[in-house]
């Protein structure tokens, strides 16, 4: 076995991909691995909202470097996940609704989103292509998208120049805490490291078993589609207050529908099988907010899986307990706030104050867990 | 959310295996609903000719017509439930079956489900292969059998397999003109097939009388060569046919190029449903594992005709039949086991006819070998051999994680066009089995539907939302 | 050559009263025939119109290629919705657009 690692993390999804990425940049020898391809599984199957609306309010200060942050990735990344940032709306079409957003919108508000209210006429006015019925809606002009499935392509360029040793197609089985360290234990190898991250996702919760910390991790398995190319129908991402749609057309046509439609899956077995009669619900609030879009056809429908703690915030900092291991995801609209947590992450490992607080995971853990 | 009332039995696909499978099960008293996109049975093979007769026509003389005229009739005398103009878009549970039909979306369950949802056809490609003029061989037969139309007025038909005389022919008798007949196949590998096609004379006698016709015409047979390009601006206007191997080019003035290098079983729900498939050469592909009596590794779940392995219509409706009956016998009900083990006595005879054919109509590696890298391999998405190159080259292993590197497979045919071929230069490229290489993940819709007629008239209070998520 | 041997028939009891039988239609915008028998897919190619569309990246010209609804390369607008146009038969009055198909 070669010299062990300044640090190890395990999951190469987008949180184990940015705090691999810039460790390696502060100077650390870094090793990646993960069981498939980097950025398959959520991270490369997600509806690539960047959006402050969907954002949960404490993470709003999060979000909004995040954004700042994918505005900028080619300074950072280096390579293209087809970033647009543009207005977007989020849609109040009945009175419920419409308090709903009232209140929603007003706590991000508060806590720093550049969110006004505007009425169905001045929506129409940022939006041309909505129909009608909108009450009311919350207008961001510093909402965007990116395309999910050229993050893994991304991300290995960026990877590979900064000199971390990446190991795909390689799932750990376990992980051995040493007197100084860690052994992270393969299929045919182990690999020895000083620092290790957990960053598996929703695989979060065996992971930590390996150290013997148990961390409740629901598993959201939700459905989205993608259209055939069709003419320019909209210009925004569009979302309803209730969180049950995100919409938004790529410049080359398609068209991607989202909102958290459960399907049928698990761990195990991943997104395993969408239910039918859900997608054509997802799909008829997706028309009735843009009704140009009965003229595309559906492409293809699919379901990624979702990591959520028991009170839906981030699970970003030390494991408890154990000197030297973190645990990195969960983080809820991961792919919007993802990449800034898992930075601000590796500021903490390379030694350095974060500009913000971490979520250490303390909170979602029983007394007698989170001691050594 | 309320679940469609339960059919005994649904068969998805109403060609010859689908078909027989529907009788077969009716006959014994269940309740059998048989769906098809196309608007009568016979699937591709047996397609109804249009016309503005009905259908109860006499028997004709050419065997696919009277084979299919056959079918309709009988079915239309069986207590099968026929939902014709259906397209069946998704399968889940156990088993419930989403559709798009005449009257908007419909959904239907049933306790067992049959599918026999037939084959698509595999071209390799070459330069200028996506030209306007360039067709299937299926599509020519299509167009001369159920349209009475000509795929042209000067016509290379080229590729492998025995529809390339069938073509020719059709299109002779048609009054076109056959430039030439470009057969990847040797002459001597023909020759060797012989005996096994000898086993069934029917068969033999009616291949005699297309080499006769294209005889006759004194049309050239290029055996052992491809087509090396396709040239023209807006439409196929000449083609280059050159010997696999190299040697001597040949150039062909046309205005329809018909190709075709065999058949893909269509995989799309077995993949969808997760079942346990093979890569079976001989049979055009991936094909579901299946018992004897066609059951696969999900209860309840049959897989029948060239959908399950190419060996065409014939032992098609031999499987359809075998898995009617044992979707019978699955629910309790009486059946006719002597008529059983004759259905499975055919099925062992019929073997060595279907194989020999398939040995000619086989994909091989050597297909793809030499592909020029700026040839166009998904067609949808106008991804060239050079970027799946690149694409490999950047560390895509597998042919999911080379679909998010090109978009390969995310257009429109979702795959179907350029599945086959990919695989195969996966598996070459990167010195993998078929296996490690995968196929595309199955995922709903499993062809392209209107979203307009998917989410019909409605009204915003009705669609079900589930509970919002926490602030 | 005659007789129950032949192949394909061209006088086959199966197209009697349907070839020649036409329907008017406009194809976009320009008023013409089409056979009315068979697919608006294979009416269009014996009207000489074998171009249909423009490949996305490319813009090159792109035809019916499979004839069995499978490789949706002749998906075009008929009667303002986009149809696979091998799987429809021509009907008096029907309105094509090939223009602005995505």
């Amino acid at each position: 076995m070669s010299a062990p690692y300044d640090l190890c993390v395990v999951g190469g999804g987008i949180h184990g991909c940015t705090v691999a990425l810039f460790a390696a940049r502060g100077g650390m020898r870094v090793a990646l691995v993960e069981r498939g391809s980097l950025c398959r599984e959520a991270s490369g199957v997600n509806a690539g909202t960047l959006t402050m609306q969907m954002t949960r309010v404490a993470l709003i200060p999060y979000a909004m470097r995040a954004h700042a942050m994918w505005a900028s990735a080619s300074d950072w990344l280096g390579h293209d996940v087809g970033v647009v940032v543009c207005d977007g709306l989020s849609l109040a079409f009945t009175e419920q609704e419409a308090a709903l957003l009232t209140e929603r919108a007003g706590k991000r508000r508060e806590a720093g989103a550049p969110i006004e209210l505007v009425d169905g006429t001045a929506a129409r006015r940022v939006e041309p292509g909505l129909g009608p019925g909108v009450m009311l809606a919350g207008h961001c002009r510093v909402d965007g998208y990116a395309n999910a499935y050229l993050t893994g392509l991304a991300y290995r360029r960026a990877l590979l120049a900064a000199g971390v040793d990446i190991l795909e197609q390689t799932p750990a089985s376990g992980v051995r805490r040493l007197s100084a360290g860690f052994e992270v234990v393969m299929a045919a190898t182990t690999l020895g490291c000083r620092r290790i991250v957990l960053a598996g996702g929703v695989w979060i919760e065996p992971m930590l078993a390996w150290l013997d910390i148990a961390l409740p991790i629901k598993v959201l398995v939700n459905q989205l589609a993608v259209t055939e190319r069709l003419r320019p129908v909209m210009r925004t991402v569009i979302g309803i207050a209730s969180g049950l749609l995100s919409l938004k057309q790529y410049a080359h046509g398609t068209t991607v529908i989202g909102g958290g439609w459960q399907a049928r899956g698990d761990r195990e077995r991943g997104g395993a099988e969408l239910m039918p009669d859900r997608l054509i619900g997802n799909i008829r609030l997706a028309c009735h907010a843009i009704p140009a879009l009965r003229d595309a056809r559906l492409a293809r429908a699919w379901a990624g899986l979702e990591a959520e703690t028991a009170d839906a915030l981030p699970a970003v900092g030390p494991v408890p307990g154990i000197a030297d291991a973190y645990v990195c995801g969960s983080v809820h609209s991961g792919y919007t706030s993802g990449p800034y947590l898992a930075r601000l992450l590796a500021e903490r490992i390379l030694g350095r104050q974060p500009e913000l607080p971490l979520f250490p995971i303390d909170r979602l853990l029983k007394p007698a867990e989170s001691t050594a | 959310m309320n679940e469609p009332r339960k059919h005994d039995l649904i068969v998805i696909g109403a060609g010859p295996a689908g078909a027989h499978a529907a009788m077969a099960a009716a006959g014994c008293g269940l309740d059998v609903l048989l769906l098809d996109e196309q608007p009568a049975a016979g699937g591709q093979i047996w397609r109804r000719p249009s016309s503005s007769r009905v259908d109860n026509q006499p028997v004709r003389t050419q065997p696919d017509l009277a084979h299919g005229d056959a079918l309709r009739i009988a079915l239309a005398a069986s207590s099968v439930t026929c939902a014709f103009g259906h397209r069946v878009w998704s399968v889940s549970d156990r088993y419930r079956v989403d559709t798009l039909g005449p009257d908007g979306a419909a959904a239907f369950g049933a306790r067992q489900l049959v599918v026999a949802a037939g084959a698509h056809e595999r071209i390799i490609p070459f330069g200028g292969w996506t030209l306007p003029g360039v067709m299937g061989l299926a599509a020519a037969t299509i167009l001369l059998k159920a349209e009475a139309r000509l795929p042209g007025q000067k016509v290379v038909v080229a590729g492998r397999g025995p529809l390339l005389a069938a073509v020719a022919a059709g299109v002779i008798a048609k009054g076109g003109e056959v430039v030439a007949i470009v057969d990847r196949t040797p002459q001597r590998e023909w020759l060797a097939s012989v005996p096994a096609l000898a086993s069934q004379p029917g068969q033999l006698k009616q291949g005699a009388a297309w080499m006769l016709a294209i005889a006759l015409r004194r049309v050239p047979i290029l055996f052992g060569h491809r087509i090396q390009e396709a040239l023209g601006t807006d439409s196929v206007s000449r083609v280059v046919a050159e010997p696999i191997g190299g040697g001597a080019r040949r150039l062909l003035d046309c205005d329809a190029l018909v190709v075709g290098d065999g058949l893909v079983p269509g995989g799309d729900i077995a993949r969808l449903l997760r079942i346990a498939m093979r890569h079976d050469r001989r049979r055009g592909g991936w094909v579901p594992v299946v018992s004897d009596l066609f059951e696969s590794d999900r209860a309840g779940l049959y897989c029948v005709g060239d959908g399950a392995g190419v060996r065409g219509a014939a032992m098609a409706t031999i499987s359809g039949e075998i898995a009617g009956l044992a979707v019978v016998a699955r629910l309790g009900r009486a059946f006719d086991a002597q008529r059983m083990s004759g259905l499975k006595q055919r099925w062992r005879k019929g073997q060595r006819f279907s194989d020999a054919v398939a040995e000619v109509m086989a994909p091989r590696p050597a297909d793809v070998a030499d592909l020029r890298h700026d040839t166009v391999i998904c067609r949808c998405e106008d991804v060239r051999l050079g970027e799946i190159d690149g694409a490999l080259a950047a560390g895509a292993v597998d042919i999911n994680q080379l679909k998010h590197f090109t978009r390969c497979g995310m257009g429109p045919c979702q795959g179907r066009m350029c599945g086959a071929i990919i695989e195969e230069l996966l598996a070459a490229r990167l010195e993998k089995t078929r296996e490690a290489v995968g196929q595309w993940t199955g995922r709903p819709p499993l062809r392209p539907v209107s979203l307009g007629d998917l989410v019909g008239e409605f009204s915003y209070g009705d669609i079900p939302v589930p509970e919002p998520a926490p602030l | 050559m005659t007789g129950s041997s032949e192949p394909f028939s061209e006088h086959g009891n199966w197209v009697k009263g349907m070839v020649g039988v036409t329907v008017s239609v406009t194809v976009d915008g320009e008023a013409m025939r089409l056979g009315a028998h068979g697919s608006v897919a294979g009416a269009l190619l014996e009207a000489g119109i074998r171009r249909l569309r423009a490949s996305p990246r490319d813009g090159a010209p792109r035809g019916a290629f499979c004839f069995m609804g499978a490789c949706q390369e002749c998906a075009i607008f008929i009667d303002g919705r986009l149809v696979q146009a091998c799987l429809v038969a021509p009907r008096e009055g029907m309105s094509i657009a090939l223009a602005g198909v995505p």
